[in-house]
């Protein structure tokens, strides 16, 4: 870790004055610096500022600074959000770590975290060691020849399939931003990641109201059963009338490059009755468009796999 | 329950590991490694680095710190870092930065600017295969070995003659020990000499070794390792921050402390090879085997520090059958160093052997443990010598009836969602023991000191010593200090295949009669209390007239050692394998029961049940048994779904780290059962105990893979099995 300068502003006009790179929970950022990935000379925390708050009037409004484990455990909260924080990295992370963080943590692709290593990520324009190295944890949905990198948060699954917001101060004001508008597809320049400015703060995650989302589940599917990031993973919630899918949503992770909602799928959910057949039929369209890698065709399938298992779980019960 | 006497202080924080050792002056060493895998160091820019502040000295193999190449007497030639350009491995030791500070000595190994002249790399196993060369180095022998029953030309021929046959070829992955603690040092030079306080599996070793290093005289070199945070077969050699912190150290004048970081240990420490192995077994319809043939391939580095003795450590021994042919091939390959972990031969090896056996099983339609109680050995194929005791068929009826294996059918069962399969599968591990001296202190306040070099790696030898030193002089626990880790103390040999509490056990009863005996003549000598008359022992004390009985004239030693104007009263005892092995086969034994279950859509592999049961000899301490053979089954869950090093075309491991190197979490270990049948093994050593560090890792993976086969249908022959492998689409 290099010296760096650490400023610790009690608002939030301060806090954009001090041109430094923000601080939550540290478990992404000083996690790099330890590696030598990021290397900021000035660190500002903010966590003295006035982003806390969890307010469930009409739908959701979560302070950016919210701890995964606060905003997991509220009465609240949709039960696929808090499942997706409650199987992510461990309690003691989750205690630490912000929702503002989450939404903002680097990708978890072993060169990215090796700075001997070419990375066009890390440092644009080295080359992408994954594309032809290890690559079985990666992307197949939303990668290019320059990046192939999965998005790592769980619960930017669940928040991209409610249709979550973002609100963000920065110099220039405040402004309100959908989440699957936030994030950007690598393309040919990975290392910008999402449309954030320089010095702009997340200061508020907003996630409309839809009272059917209380009957909603997210499926995790990893190496390992705990503290691990996903294989893949699928977010779902379902309003049925009388046996009939009226409407759904699905998103997807640990698949793509970014938080990876699946209209296609929730349109062919739609009208068609609650069997494990429409489920099957509707899952099989997010095999479209996958682009597989060496090691990480088996995705293509479980991808699928997964969005079944998650309506089942949900519509049934499916044991754990 | 028997608390261990290291518990307190470790779970407190306040043990002390080596580089919790501080002293004034003190100064930080870093490391730095290679990143290609293949080549010759053209340069290495190191002015900048010299330069930073806070930086005292920059060693690289264009200015090296003197070092020589040691020669161990268990490990053979050694390897110490920075004394040529050539780079044989990624991630191969080339640098170390010395500074004031930690993080200005890793600063400065930052800016190092190493250029190479590279060669091709060979890293792949695969690849490797085809210029395999007949393993020289084989710990058990000879590279390949056959037994043949009378009138059988070759075992082409008894496999043909089988009435069913199996045919089918395993892999298992390279692994790294991974300590909690990682490999580390603290090196302190005075006019006395030199001090390295460094965790490792036994303090002689390594102060021989960097005797040797440093050109000193061996008196003049202490090491000390009063606790060690796990080695598991990876410190049994000096590590590379010992000599280099040791060197440097002279080098400045300044004690030097040096540490790998976590990523560091995967490479500049040794891994645990990868394997290959084809088994062929052949039977009557009855299930009698005929036939065993098992062929190995193992990873080496190019320096062909270690082979996985997969064949020789498993069908050598573990079934009766009239034909035998193994071999061992080592494949070498631009990676780093291999050596012993945990059961190394045993366990990869059983996960063929066993799922071998398993599809043998199946292809009778057999009962699994049927198929093995039939072919239980007395003694390994071809030799004279039996089993000195053992109890395999007890270890599988005890199991069978305690995990519900008669429950089990052919298919599996389905619960809901998942598919839940049943496995079993045969550990064993040779029973040895190796030389040990243990000194043992009787003092006039009515206490006394046991005392051996030997480590205890989180085993719990240091329970283990109170408890035989208190046994063997009659006193209480309470009243034994042990002593460990430290190469000042009679030499206690290593940690290391499971024979520590054999052979320090045994020595430890040597030493007790000698002092015994010692005290008794003090005691019946002119001036003693008993001057002149008979004198016995017991209950720690002496005993007038050689009588021993309740209101008997007596003294404690202490009393006698007081009224002698001693303070106290040495003597060692010494033991070594010897003639036992002329008269017997020794080995411990078990069988492993696991239950799994499969998710039907996903595929993840989940273990829900396990159980062990053993036959290891007497149990001297069943708590600490009973937690060794918890971390060897996790151990091998591990292996079986989690554990494997992936070596990248240019050498580099893409996993080495925690993140990536997955091992099991509380959330992947169910509920685990042991049972240890006790018949103490008095033929291999006096003390009956033979051992169970090792053997409980053994046939885990197998028995995981045959639930996976008996839950889904699909035999899985390669670890770590990962969910991919059972998506069938
Ligand atoms: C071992 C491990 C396992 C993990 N496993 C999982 C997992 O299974 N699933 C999962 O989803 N995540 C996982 N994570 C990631 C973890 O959830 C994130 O590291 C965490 O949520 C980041 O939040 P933080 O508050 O610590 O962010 P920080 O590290 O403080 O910040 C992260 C980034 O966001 C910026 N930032 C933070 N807050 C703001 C803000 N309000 N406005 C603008 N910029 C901001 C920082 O400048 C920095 O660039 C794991 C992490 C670790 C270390
Ligand atoms: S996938 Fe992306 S993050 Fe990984 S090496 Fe390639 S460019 Fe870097």
């Amino acid at each position: 870790m290099r010296p760096f300068e650490l400023s610790t502003p009690a608002t939030l006009e301060a806090a954009m004055d001090t041109g430094g790179t923000f601080l939550a929970g540290g478990t992404t950022l000083v996690d790099l610096m330890k590696l030598d990935v990021l290397t900021p000379r000035r660190i500002t925390d903010i966590n003295a500022l006035p982003l806390y708050g969890i307010d469930t009037g009409d739908g959701l409004r979560i302070g950016a600074l919210e701890r995964m484990s606060e905003v997991a455990a509220h009465p609240g909260v949709y039960p696929m959000i808090s499942r997706a924080l409650l199987l992510s990295a461990s309690q003691q992370l989750r205690n630490m770590a912000s929702i503002g963080g989450n939404l903002l943590q680097r990708t978890r692709c072993g060169y990215f975290r090796d700075v001997t290593m070419p990375c066009n990520k890390r440092d644009p324009g080295s080359g992408c060691s994954a594309i032809g190295g290890a690559n079985r944890m990666h992307a197949i949905l939303g990668s290019s020849r320059h990046c192939v990198a999965t998005h790592a948060s769980d619960v930017a699954v669940p928040l991209v399939a409610l249709d979550a917001q973002l609100r963000l101060r920065g110099a220039e004001g405040e402004r309100t931003v959908r989440l699957a508008d936030f994030y950007r597809l690598p393309g040919d320049t990975p290392e910008v990641e999402n449309v954030l400015r320089q010095g702009e703060l997340i200061t508020e995650v907003i996630v409309p109201r839809l009272d059917w989302a209380a009957w909603s589940t997210y499926v995790k599917v990893r190496d390992r059963q705990s503290y691990e990031f996903a294989l893949c993973s699928a977010a779902v919630a379902l309003d049925v009338a009388g046996g009939v899918i009226v409407d759904a949503r699905v998103a997807v992770g640990g698949v793509a490059t970014a938080p990876w909602r699946l209209a296609g799928v929730e349109a062919a959910l739609r009208g068609e009755p609650v069997a494990r057949a429409s489920f099957e039929a509707a899952a099989a369209i997010a095999g479209h468009g996958t682009e597989p890698l060496s090691q990480n065709g088996f995705k293509v399938s479980l991808v699928k796999r997964t969005i079944v298992r998650a309506l089942l779980e949900l519509t049934e019960g499916g044991s754990r | 329950m028997i608390a261990r006497l290291d518990a307190a202080p470790k779970v407190t924080g306040q043990a002390k590991y080596a580089v919790d050792h501080n002293f004034p002056g003190m100064a930080y060493g870093y490391v730095v490694l290679s990143t290609i895998a293949n080549g010759e160091l053209a340069a290495m820019e190191v002015t900048a680095a010299r330069h930073t502040p806070g930086v005292l000295g920059v060693y690289t193999p264009f200015e090296p710190l003197e070092l020589r190449t040691p020669i161990s007497q268990m490990l053979g030639e050694g390897w110490v870092p920075l004394q040529d350009k050539e780079i044989a491995y990624y991630g191969q030791p080339i640098g170390f930065v010395v500074a004031e500070t930690f993080e200005a000595a890793r600063d400065a190994a930052a800016l190092i600017e190493v250029s190479y002249t590279e060669r091709p790399a060979l890293t792949s196993f695969a690849e490797g295969l085809a210029t395999a060369e007949d393993a020289k180095t084989g710990p058990r022998g000879a590279p390949s070995l056959s037994v043949l029953a009378e009138g059988v030309e070759s075992i082409e021929d008894a496999l043909a003659a089988s009435e069913v046959t199996v045919d089918a070829t395993y892999e298992t992955a390279s692994q790294n020990h991974a300590a909690m603690e990682p490999h580390s040092a603290v090196a302190v030079w005075n006019a006395d000499g030199l001090t390295v306080y460094t965790g490792n599996q036994g303090s002689h070793g390594p102060a021989d070794e960097l005797a040797q290093a440093l050109n000193i005289e061996h008196s003049a070199v202490h090491v000390v390792n009063p606790y060690v945070g796990g080695a598991f077969g990876g410190k049994g050699a000096t590590s590379t921050p010992a000599f280099l912190a040791a060197a440097a150290a002279r080098n400045i004048g300044r004690p030097v402390k040096a540490a790998l970081t976590r990523e560091q240990v995967f490479t500049a420490t040794a891994t645990r090879p990868a394997t290959v192995q084809r088994v062929s077994l052949g039977a009557r319809n009855d299930g009698t085997l005929v036939a065993v043939r098992h062929d190995s391939w193992s990873s080496t580095p190019m320096s062909r520090s270690f082979i996985e003795p997969t064949s020789h450590g498993t069908s050598r021994e573990w079934y009766a059958t009239e034909n035998l042919a193994i071999s061992q091939k080592a494949v070498p390959l631009n990676i780093p160093p291999t050596t012993f972990m945990r059961a190394p031969g045993e366990a990869p090896g059983s996960f063929a052997l066993e799922s071998a056996v398993d599809e043998l099983a199946v292809a009778l339609n057999m009962d699994p443990i049927g198929l093995r109680k039939r072919n239980n050995s007395a003694a390994p194929p071809g030799e004279d010598l039996q089993w000195s005791s053992k109890h395999l068929d007890e270890c599988f009826d005890i199991g069978a009836a305690r995990f519900g294996w008669s429950e089990r059918t052919p298919g599996g069962r389905v619960d809901g969602d998942w598919l839940v399969g049943l496995g079993t599968a045969t550990a064993m591990f040779p029973g040895l023991r190796f030389p040990a001296t243990v000194g043992i202190t009787l003092r006039a306040d009515d206490t006394a000191v046991v005392a051996t070099s030997g480590a205890d790696p989180g085993t719990g030898l240091l329970t283990v010593l109170s408890l035989i030193g208190a046994e063997s002089l009659d006193i209480s626990p309470e009243q034994v200090t042990p002593r460990l880790g430290d190469s000042a103390l009679p030499p206690g040999g290593t940690s290391g295949g499971s024979t520590a509490t054999a052979s320090a056990g045994s020595a430890t009863m040597v030493a007790a009669s000698t002092v015994i005996d010692e005290l008794l003549r003090l005691a019946s000598s002119p001036g003693g209390p008993f001057d002149g008359r008979e004198t016995a022992y017991a209950d720690g004390r002496v005993f007038a007239d050689g009588r021993v009985f309740a209101d008997g004239e007596s003294m404690t030693f202490g009393e006698v050692l007081r009224a002698m104007e001693r303070i106290s009263l040495t003597a060692t005892g010494s033991t070594a394998p010897g003639e036992e092995r002329t008269k017997h086969s020794f080995g411990s034994w078990g069988a492993q029961f696991c239950e799994v279950r499969v998710h039907r859509l996903t595929r993840e592999i989940r273990v829900s049940r396990l159980l062990g049961v053993f036959d290891a000899g007497r149990i001297i301490n069943p708590t600490a048994a009973r937690s060794q053979l918890l971390g060897g089954m996790i151990w091998g869950v591990s292996a079986a779904l989690h554990e494997g090093l992936d070596v990248e075309a240019n050498g580099r491991f893409a996993n080495a780290d925690l993140a990536g190197y997955l091992v099991p979490v509380n959330a992947d270990i169910p509920e685990i059962d042991t049972h240890l049948v006790e018949y103490p093994d008095t033929l291999l050593s006096n003390v009956g105990a033979r051992g169970l560090g090792e053997i409980s890792i053994v046939g885990v993976a197998a028995a995981i893979a045959n639930a996976v086969y008996n839950a889904t249908g699909i035999r899985l022959r390669r670890i770590p099995m990962m969910l991919e492998d059972l998506l069938e689409d």
